[in-house]
């Protein structure tokens, strides 16, 4: 659920093609908003407040100020370290250099995807997820792309190294509308990013699954149906699954890196009795971003140029 | 023959209210909402930890003993050794520990001048704790009996099957009368692999005895599925089912984790009248709230370490109740220095209770739980204020009367909001404070 710029040479951007799909619509909005990751931002915001009010969440106030604080103080300064890795000499100017500034918002929104997802009890467990977090992305880099999501990597971390950190994945419940208002804010920060395939092809082969096994364990449909209009599903399915920055590149290599998702979440949900199960998968799958972008081939995305020809 | 009873404990529960007023720190405890106000209750009591667990159902069974006989899918097959039968009071102090309350106060003279009375200096007065069966193949069935025993009043087997029709078959060739539709509910259990428990009354142990009740049966087991069928439970029962789930847990609460776990309504004011009629109030109230969150979550009713309350309904429950209940984690209690008793906090036990009031709509998979390490405390609690009854004879008095006519309003409001009954009636049963006017003459000369 979050996103970074990170380092990359200008020789190895594609500049964006005329006839990109994503590239003609992304000249419709208007100016001000000027990098998807604003609307990102936004959605998350809103869930947020949503959730908050609505779901009978125990989300503390200062838990939430932790988690934002962590992140976004972790790649400020991890930020203006490759910056100055970069130069020569070092200046302070490196830490209000519009690179490094531009960055914070990637780290926004992995603060607003913990928010969302992790609880914990204490302010360590939290601040501990969102440097991770974010420090994730400068640690776990191949060919300057980094290949874990930075949010899932948080998670995973405060569940594995602490005591009280863990997801409540019946939080949303199962309500109609919820499934609407998700699928449809989802759906336009997608045409904005362009990475709709994953979550597509995630939901096929998930429900395929699923439904096999419902209709080979001779349960009602409705179990079935109930299992995939779970709101936290949805949220992770259309906004933590199409990170563009750290899935595969290619259209194909995602179509593979999805399946594989589904898969290792049914396996791990259905036969391990993992309630966590979908996070454990993305995180376990994650570093095949790397094969699948040695398999097939396609220019990487920038959030300031939109998307290049695939 | 037997009439089998699938996991649903029907039971006609009787109205009955303890008013038993006990100190407690913040006001007086007067009231408690039990588990006998829900018609059709089942009680189970989970105590897990890892994967691990001790599952107690309570047997509130109210027909004639010879025709009760229960189902129940389990993960793994069970040896005798592996089942205990407890006793309803276990349940019992559970119930009544973690039961919703109605705390009081009383408004003081508001024209005495004196230092304020801090509440809160009493708040660390919250009181300590106290202290093989034969082996049987029916393979053109596909059944197998796995084990096979009798342990207090039951008889007890544990199968496993290959195909529901088989099993349906054995139950009626072995005196089981099944409800119509329990092969297509059975299927599903048998393809997860997951084994029955079947129980019935041994009838002669029974009349020796002299059991009133049928008492709740325990079972410990390894496995990582935690969860609770309800599907089949639902098959015999007309309407909503109400299940009380304590859960007991070394980390923290356990959620549900496919569907949503709500607080109920708490910490709330509500008129002085709903002290007599408390368990009507949370009867309207928990229905309010059930229909208000579309019938679909579970209610969170209380969430506390097991080594202390605050304010107590009930003693927090001892070293060999806590086992008892199934906690089967606690350490050896580390003597004090000297010969003085020690007295163990059983800080590494967290409660939970869930009440779920369930149909078959809104409710279609089975119960999946989820502990996690969420040690906030959660209690449902509401409170009753009474105004200050003696003589006010200061012009102080007459805002107090003012203040109190208004909170009274509120609470009336509060009420009609929560419970759904008419403002008007609450109006009429709310004894509200009349504002006299005070001359202000009389404080010239004395």
């Amino acid at each position: 659920m979050s996103y970074s710029i990170s380092r990359i040479s200008q020789s190895e951007i594609t500049p964006p093609s005329n006839d990109g799909v994503i590239s003609d619509r992304w000249l419709k909005f208007p100016d001000i908003i000027n990098d998807a990751r604003d609307y990102q931002i936004a959605f998350l915001g809103c869930f947020l407040v949503l959730g908050i009010s609505t779901r009978d969440w125990t989300l503390k106030t200062g838990l939430i100020v932790a988690i934002a604080s962590s992140c976004i103080l972790t790649q400020w300064v991890l930020s203006a370290v490759v910056e100055y890795s970069k130069q020569d000499n070092f200046n302070y100017g490196i830490f209000t250099a519009p690179k490094v500034l531009n960055s914070l918002r990637s780290a926004l929104i992995t603060a607003l995807g913990l928010c969302l997802l992790l609880r914990g009890n204490s302010y360590q467990t939290v601040i501990l997820a969102g440097f991770l977090a974010i420090a994730s992305k400068f640690l776990f880099q191949f060919r300057s792309k980094h290949f874990f999501n930075p949010a899932n990597f948080g998670i995973i971390c405060a569940l594995l190294l602490t005591n009280d950190a863990w997801i409540s994945p019946g939080q949303w419940g199962t309500d109609w509308w919820y499934l609407l208002l998700f699928a449809g804010l989802g759906g336009i920060v997608l045409r904005k990013v362009g990475r709709w395939d994953t979550s597509v092809v995630f939901f096929l082969s998930y429900t395929s699954l699923e439904a096999i096994r419902n209709f080979w364990l001779g349960w009602s449909w409705d179990v079935l149906a109930h299992q995939l209009t779970s709101g936290s599903l949805l949220l992770f399915a259309l906004f933590m699954l199409t990170d563009p920055r750290s899935i595969p590149n290619a259209t194909l290599g995602r179509c593979f890196w999805a399946i594989a998702i589904a898969a290792v979440t049914f396996i791990l949900q259905d036969y391990f009795y993992l309630s966590s199960a979908i996070f454990w998968a993305l995180f376990i799958i994650s570093p095949l971003t790397i094969l699948c972008d040695y398999l097939w081939t396609a220019p990487r995305f920038m959030w300031e140029r939109g998307i290049s020809n695939e | 023959m037997k009439t089998i009873k699938i996991w649903a404990i029907i039971a006609i529960a009787f109205l009955s209210l303890n008013i038993q007023p006990a100190l407690a720190f913040c006001g007086f405890y007067v009231a408690k909402a039990d588990t006998d106000l829900y018609n059709q209750a089942s009680q189970v009591i989970i105590a897990r930890n890892g994967q691990r667990t001790v599952l107690t159902m309570s047997n509130d069974y109210q027909g004639d003993v010879k025709d009760f006989a229960m189902v129940v899918p389990v993960p793994v097959v069970l040896k005798e050794e592996q089942v205990h039968i407890n006793e309803a009071k276990i349940l019992k102090r559970l119930d009544d520990f973690s039961a919703l309350r109605l705390v009081e106060y009383f408004d003081p003279d508001p024209c005495q001048r004196y230092e304020l009375f801090d509440n809160d200096t009493l708040e660390s007065s919250a009181p300590l704790p106290q202290a093989a069966g034969r082996r049987q193949r029916k393979a053109e069935l596909g059944v197998t009996v796995e084990e096979e025993f009798s342990i207090g009043e039951y008889d007890i087997v544990i199968l496993s099957a290959k195909e529901s029709d088989g099993l349906e078959t054995w139950l009626i060739q072995n005196g089981y009368k099944i409800p119509t539709g329990a092969k297509k509910l059975l299927q599903p259990y048998i393809k997860q692999k997951l084994k029955f428990f079947v129980a019935k009354v041994n009838l002669e142990e029974y009349d020796s005895q002299g059991f009133e009740k049928l008492r709740p049966i325990s079972i410990a087991y390894e496995s990582p599925k935690f969860m609770l069928p309800i599907r089949l439970g639902m098959m015999n029962a007309q309407g909503d089912q109400d299940l009380i789930v304590y859960l007991l847990s070394p980390k923290g609460q356990v959620e549900l984790s496919n569907y949503r776990t709500v607080k109920v309504p708490s910490n709330l004011d509500i008129p002085e009248f709903v002290q007599k009629e408390f368990p009507a109030f949370y009867t309207s109230m928990f229905q309010k709230s059930y229909e208000k969150e579309n019938k679909q979550v579970a209610f969170l009713e209380y969430a506390w370490d097991m080594s202390n309350c605050d304010p107590c309904s009930a003693q927090p429950l001892n070293r060999e109740e806590l086992k008892q209940a199934g906690v089967f984690w606690l350490d050896s209690p580390t003597p004090l220095p000297g010969n003085r008793r020690s007295f163990p906090r059983n800080s590494n036990v967290f409660i939970t209770r869930l009440h779920v009031r369930y149909t078959r709509d809104k409710f279609p998979e089975d119960l999946r739980f989820q502990a996690t390490g969420n040690r906030q405390l959660f209690q449902g609690r509401y409170v009753v204020r009474h105004p200050y009854k003696g003589e006010i004879s200061c012009s102080a008095g007459n805002r107090y009367q003012q203040s109190v006519k208004e909170r009274q309003e509120k609470e009336a409001q509060t009420l009609a909001g929560l419970t759904g009954w008419d403002i008007n009636d609450i109006r009429q049963k709310i004894n509200f404070v009349e504002v006299k006017t005070i001359p202000w003459w009389p404080n010239i000369w004395n």
